[in-house]
């Protein structure tokens, strides 16, 4: 009865309420994630983004990612790094934290996100000469 | 196929330009058969070309006769203007009653003969000779240079046979000839030689340098140069037009583009004075080359090769922005607002003390923009920067112009050259003395130093006061000059920028008033630069003295690159305005730079050395933010809130006009008579003596004269190669010595 009148979602509603931390926390993180879900914290990656996991949620949703605080608005899926995008993509079951497998090399370089659209992003440069040369009045003969 | 010596043969046909001398050669032709000429003209014989009557002169050949009434027999050794050699074959025709058929370039027709121009004889022995040709000419038309424009390739397809018999099946190869470097401006690909022969003859012929010859004959024969040696002359470019395949080809032009992609505009070329008919070809804004147009006045069909192949220096050190040297001297590029205000606060500064100084490069249009400009800021000093003789000598026109006209030179028989190098200076108009001394006995004397101008010539030595023997008629060479029908005298420019210049020009002019002969002007002076005529005509003053005489607040340089004016010559505080195409000695010193166009960006007038003006047209548009040059004047002239009464071009035109009507008349040559040029008899004819000198005395000195060759990559490269034969030659002097 309960079930066919919705009241368990309602519960539900109050339960992700109270785990995220009140009215104006739910309402900041529906802003950020367009999402409002409960799960379990799989783990947080050292830079500082926290991943969940529901089965709850069907498949293909049940694992999420918050992103880290700082980067505000300005988050994208590049910023997960390589050793969760595995879990993040159902390659593997095991989280990073808990495969003691995975070879941890020194000379591995760090994670960097894509920077298309940023200062640093990739800018290949014209090798052609130009058509026409122009005068350098500094430059003596 | 054979598009350009068609057109020349059939006289005017299919050109415009020369309809009035089709008029009146058919004006003289009806008064001859009218008044049964009194002059005894030869008796015409009839002959048919394809069973058409031809009327034609005793002497005349096969290949004139056709090409009369408009038949076009294929060839390829034969140029109207070079020696018949008759050695491709590629014209045999059939005449009735021959046994064999036979070569109509070489062949003179006698009274009633039959030709038959497309009979099956006819067509089989040109199926048979172009079946030789092609059997040992490779087949890389895809990667040949010459391919789209090459009459072996066109005439391939319109007379040789439809199937090859050519079956390599033992994969021996066809003949094969090893390239020659014969320097940094020709291309050869020997492989591709048909041996016509045409280049060995130009060489010889037009440029007067026996470097070029065969060795070997049937299979092996080559062409080259006998001994390893660069073929060094200042037309060389011209055998690459010649060639009727691609075995000679543009070397900075190679592999570049194809003839059916590049736009063609016809120019006007300015870097010397003879105004030389060019075709600019341009491929998405940007000039590639520079081929020669034919005008018989001019240039015939030849081009100098630094007109040809000093086009690449259009791009390289470009003014693109305009500049201001800011206060710590540096110049700084600035958008058109800043530099037009900074000129217009030192105009405004100035108070009517400015100036303006024009260089080798000039249009007239421009030249009329910078003289109304600083006339109405109440400035007065405006010369050239090329010298001429002092005082009020540039008021009569026939006193700076080639007067003999550059075509009327080959009718002279009697020249005396003072203080020039034509061969450098103008070397379209030294093929016309050489076609004189060729085939009008012409005698050549010479008063300067020692210099080789390809031809025979009598060195009466350096001394100026030699000018006032031969003017007084005590010296041997004046018998010659009186005896001739045609005699002229050439003088140098620069030679009259000297001291006693004035005394020069008025000696050998009162002289020519001797001289002269009905319809015929011996007097002459051969100018050095394309913009000197046009500043003369529109009312500068020559040299740059009179400006360090009016230390001016602002001076304007217009195209002013020769580096004859230094900044210590001026006042502290001159303010100097460039204006010009390129960085060069002007830009250097000047306090703001303003970019111009060059010769290929802008439709100009330029009057060449026997006043003829003439229009280039805008080939490509000017880089940047470049302007051109009489658009900036106008600009500027607003600013300074004096704006000059044109907006257009057409507007400017007329004020042109106002000035000299002569100047819009393109391509006509008015006359400019003797008897106005009165030699000044207040001057002194005092000449000093001392040695008379020429710049230009070898090839090295020719490539780099101006802004754009000297920018010229190419041009660099032809005085290493000549310097680099110099020094072979005079190693290979060494070791004979020892």
């Amino acid at each position: 009865m309960a079930k066919f009148l919705g009241i368990n979602r309602l519960a539900k509603l109050f339960q992700i309420i109270r785990e995220s931390g009140g009215l104006k926390q739910t309402y900041l993180k529906l802003y950020r994630n367009d999402d409002l879900k409960i799960g379990t914290l799989v783990g947080i990656d050292k830079y500082g983004n926290k991943y969940f996991e529901n089965p709850y949620y069907f498949y293909g949703r049940n694992r999420w990612i918050e992103f880290a605080p700082h980067v505000n608005m300005d988050y994208d899926g590049s910023q997960i790094p390589a050793d969760w995008y595995g879990w993040m993509h159902y390659k593997t079951d095991l989280p990073p934290i808990r495969d003691g497998s995975r070879p941890k090399y020194k000379w591995l370089a760090d994670h960097s996100e894509n920077l298309s659209g940023t200062k640093e992003a990739y800018m290949p440069y014209s090798t052609t000469p130009p058509k026409v040369e122009a005068w350098d009045p500094k430059a003596k003969k | 196929m054979i598009r350009a010596p068609l057109v020349k043969a059939l006289g005017a046909l299919s050109s415009p330009t020369h309809q009035i001398q089709i008029g009146s050669r058919a004006v003289r032709t009806t008064a001859v058969i009218a008044q049964q000429a009194p002059a005894k003209a030869p008796e015409k014989i009839e002959v048919f070309v394809d069973d058409i009557p031809v009327q034609v002169l005793p002497g005349t050949t096969v290949l004139q006769a056709a090409a009369q009434i408009g038949v076009e027999i294929p060839r390829f050794c034969y140029h109207e203007r070079l020696a018949v050699a008759g050695n491709c074959r590629m014209c045999l025709v059939e005449v009735e009653k021959s046994p064999k058929p036979v070569a109509a370039c070489a062949m003179p027709v006698m009274k009633g003969w039959r030709i038959k121009t497309n009979s099956d004889l006819t067509r089989k022995a040109r199926e048979g000779v172009m079946e030789f040709l092609l059997m040992n000419h490779p087949l890389d038309c895809p990667i040949c240079d010459q391919g789209g424009e090459c009459d072996l390739q066109d005439q391939a397809m319109a007379f040789g046979s439809d199937r090859s018999r050519f079956t390599d099946i033992n994969y021996t190869g066809k003949r094969a000839v090893e390239d020659k470097d014969i320097g940094p401006l020709v291309k050869t690909i020997m492989t591709r030689c048909i041996h016509c022969t045409r280049c060995v003859r130009f060489a010889s012929e037009i440029a007067g340098v026996d470097d070029l010859g065969t060795t070997g004959r049937g299979n092996d024969m080559q062409i080259g140069t006998y001994v390893e040696k660069l073929f060094l002359t200042e037309l060389s470019g011209n055998v690459i037009d010649l060639c009727p395949v691609g075995a000679l080809t543009n070397k900075p032009y190679s592999f570049v583009a194809r003839p059916w992609e590049i736009r063609k505009v016809s120019s006007i070329d300015v870097l010397d004075a003879v105004g030389s008919n060019i075709v600019v070809s341009t491929r998405t804004n940007e000039v590639l080359r520079i081929l020669p147009r034919e005008n018989e006045d001019v240039n015939e069909e030849w081009l100098a090769d630094k007109s040809r192949f000093a086009c690449d220096g259009l791009k390289r050190q470009r003014l693109v922005a305009p500049m201001v040297r800011m206060p710590n001297g540096e110049l700084q590029a600035v958008e058109w607002e800043g530099a037009l205000i900074a000129v217009a606060k030192a105009l405004k500064k100035a108070n009517g003390q400015v100036a303006g100084v024009s260089g080798q490069l000039a249009d007239v249009e421009s030249l009329v923009a910078l003289k109304d400009l600083v006339n109405r800021l109440e400035g007065e000093t405006l010369v050239t920067e090329q010298g001429f003789i002092k005082g009020a000598g540039s008021d009569v026109r026939a006193n700076y112009l080639l007067n003999s006209t550059i075509a009327g030179l080959e009718e002279a028989d009697a020249v005396l050259l003072v203080g020039t190098n034509p061969r450098y200076e103008a070397p379209l108009v030294n093929t016309r003395l050489r076609k004189a001394y060729v085939h009008n006995e012409l005698q050549i004397a010479s008063i300067g130093p020692k210099i080789d101008l390809s031809y025979q010539h009598e060195n009466l030595g350096a001394d100026a006061s030699l000018i006032k023997d031969v003017c007084s008629g005590t010296h041997a060479f004046s018998k010659v000059l009186e005896g001739a029908k045609k005699p002229a005298i050439i003088i140098g420019a620069d030679l009259l920028e000297r001291p006693d210049g004035a005394a020069i020009h008025a000696t050998i002019l009162d002289y020519c008033q001797k001289l002269k002969k009905k319809d015929w002007n011996p007097f002459n002076v051969l100018q050095n630069n394309a913009a000197q005529v046009g500043a003369l005509d529109v009312g500068y003053q020559a040299g740059v003295e009179a400006v360090i005489k009016a230390q001016p607040k602002v001076l304007f340089l217009l195209n002013a690159d020769a580096g004859k004016l230094t900044r210590e010559q001026l006042p502290k505080d001159c303010f100097i305005v460039y204006i010009g195409s390129h960085g060069d000695n002007g830009a250097s010193i000047a306090d703001a730079v303003l970019p111009g166009a060059a010769y290929t960006e802008k439709q100009a007038i330029y009057v060449n050395t026997e006043g003829r003006p003439q229009q280039t047209l805008t080939a490509v548009s000017p880089p940047g933010m470049a302007r051109e040059d009489w658009k900036i004047l106008r600009a500027i002239s607003e600013v300074v809130s004096t704006p000059l009464p044109y907006d257009t071009l057409d507007e400017l035109r007329s004020r042109l006009e106002d000035l000299g009507p002569h100047l819009t008349r393109l391509g006509e040559l008015e006359p400019a008579s003797l008897s106005e040029a009165g030699s000044q008899a207040t001057i002194s004819k005092s000449i000093n003596g001392g040695p008379i000198d020429v710049k230009q005395k070898e090839l090295r000195d020719y490539f780099m004269t101006d802004a754009v060759s000297r920018a010229s990559p190419t041009m660099a490269k032809c005085i290493s190669a000549v310097n680099k034969q110099q020094r072979q030659n005079e190693q290979a002097k060494q070791s004979v010595a020892i």
